[in-house]
């Protein structure tokens, strides 16, 4: 993470958490139907982004990444779900139609998916990862959950290197031969990764009881709430209230084109 | 010197009923270097894992006047530290600060005293500056530098040292003969497995051999160790092999990593 020596960067984790994670809760809470709601959650996260000093450009380069993913599974969503058709597509023999009801559900996934990895990118560019767990430890989510979410992240490296390490030693003794053969020698090589792992797993349990290790996650950096954490915090917190409350426009429901798209929601 | 490690008639075997040790039996005296040198498999560090109680072999080991049980292992383990062959077994958490600190956590110290005993660590292996770095982005040699930071900073009276310099180049071999000098200079002992007999050369008081057969063979004053070449020999620590020197080619004993003589 390259630091920018931001306000969000000089947050404590766990404003970060709690005040993301309320967001996101808040917008997953939020019915579809409120789009207005939604353009008002946008605008919440530009201001947060604002205060992270990380260019629009950077956080769109990271969001596209993961959007594609998010479309690729809605978007059969508006042939699948059954409801009031709107629009029928017919490609040769074949009948596609897509319902109201589709429609909005894919809207609903695109639309909250997208807003909430707009967050994530966000925090993740603005908090470090062992930050972030001590953050969760502080929070007190499962100490377990922490130190294997900590593992992961310190070895996921290491077991990627492994399999790597193995599928060359692989490549550079197979030909293009005996096509099915490779299955089973696949086969044998997440078996040795899985015993190397293993093994590994109880060398370090080995070096943790060497060195104290009781079941007890500890460490000496701590962090504090400022007043800047308990203002950040009561900022995000009121304009949810007034987002969720519909404070900011008082209006219940929108009309988007016809009262004929509501139905069946 | 007071005796500080004690292993008497020492076995073990692993649960598939391969031989790990047969028969191990020596001291170390406080304020030594002791090298345990021996070839691949024949118990080095299978032993260093029954001295910490990881494994539990069948004999009497004695450290610091306490016989090894289940009952006194923290307090062995609180005077005794060891760093193992990979470094990526021995630093686990996301930074360098965490691991190197995990120690002293554990051992119940306060924050302020957990911090001053990781800075000091770190600076006596050259690591300051590397606290917030997280561990698969730092280098090999210092990587095995902060592996050692992890177990100093908890100031063990002894070390134990699996392969130290293994995998290293020669500037880390170098800078890591350097801390070993410093520990040695503080008075620690220091139980290095190595098959570096340029190593053992370096900074051995003492050197215990290990024989293929699993067991110790020879213990002695390094010169005299280093200098018997049958016993090298024998024990797979010397051997031969075509050598050009010039234009002259020709087989003859070689040290692996020692000093090459005729």
């Amino acid at each position: 993470m390259k630091s920018t020596n931001s306000l969000l960067e000089k947050l404590d984790p766990r404003t970060k958490i709690i005040s993301f994670l309320s967001i996101i809760l808040c917008m997953i809470l939020t019915p579809i139907t409120r789009i207005r709601d939604f353009g008002l959650y946008f605008l919440l996260i530009v201001a947060i982004g604002f205060c992270s000093k990380i260019t629009p450009w950077q956080i769109l380069k990271k969001v596209c990444i993961l959007i594609p993913f998010i479309f690729f599974i809605a978007m059969f969503v508006p042939f699948i779900k059954e409801g009031n058709v709107c629009l029928s597509l017919e490609i040769g023999n074949w009948k596609f139609d897509i319902t109201y009801e589709g429609v909005w559900t894919f809207l609903n996934i695109i639309v909250k998916s997208t807003l909430s990895i707009f967050l994530l990118v966000t925090a993740t560019s603005t908090t470090t990862f062992p930050d972030f767990l001590k953050g969760l430890d502080m929070l007190r989510v499962p100490r377990l959950l922490v130190m294997i979410m900590s593992f992961m992240y310190r070895y996921i490296f290491v077991l990627i290197d492994e399999a790597r390490r193995l599928m060359r030693a692989r490549s550079l003794r197979y030909f293009g031969s005996r096509y099915k053969e490779q299955f089973r020698v696949i086969g044998y090589m997440i078996g040795v990764l899985f015993i190397r792992t293993y093994e590994r797993a109880e060398r370090i349990y080995s070096a943790m009881i060497i060195r104290g290790f009781s079941g007890e996650a500890l460490s000496v950096k701590r962090f504090r709430f400022s007043s800047m954490d308990i203002l950040f915090l009561v900022g995000i917190i009121v304009s949810l209230v007034c987002i969720v409350s519909g404070l900011v426009h008082k209006i219940e429901h929108i009309r988007v084109s016809g009262a004929h798209l509501w139905q069946g929601l | 010197m007071a005796r500080i490690i004690k292993v008497s008639k020492l076995n073990y075997r692993y649960p598939d009923g391969t031989i790990g040790l047969k028969d191990v039996s020596f001291e170390v005296e406080e304020g030594e270097t002791m090298v345990i040198i021996g070839a691949n498999g024949t118990g080095k560090s299978t032993l260093f894992m029954n001295l910490m109680g990881i494994l539990d072999g069948d004999g009497y080991i004695e450290v610091v006047g306490l016989m090894l049980n289940k009952t006194n292992l923290k307090d062995i383990r609180r005077g005794m530290g060891m760093v193992f062959q990979n470094p990526d077994d021995q630093l686990f958490c996301p930074t360098v600060m965490d691991d190197v600190s995990f120690g002293p956590l554990n051992l119940g110290l306060n924050a302020d005293q957990v911090t001053e005993a990781s800075q000091k660590a770190l600076a006596l292996v050259d690591l300051q500056g590397y606290e917030s770095r997280t561990s698969h982005h730092l280098s090999f040699g210092e990587k095995k530098r902060a592996a050692i930071a992890t177990v100093l900073s908890m100031n063990p009276g002894i070390l134990l040292l699996d392969e130290p310099t293994s995998g290293l180049d020669p500037r880390s071999v170098s800078k890591f003969i350097n801390i070993l000098y410093t520990l040695k200079s503080q008075g620690k002992t220091l139980l290095i497995v190595t098959h570096d007999l340029f190593l053992t050369q370096e900074i051995a008081d003492r050197v215990l051999v290990f024989s293929e057969e699993k067991k110790p063979v020879a213990v002695g004053d390094y010169k005299e160790i280093l200098n018997n070449y049958d016993l090298l020999l024998k024990n797979n620590l010397v051997h031969q092999h075509r050598h050009r020197h010039d234009e002259v080619v020709h087989d003859h004993e070689h040290r692996h990593g020692y000093i090459h003589e005729h």
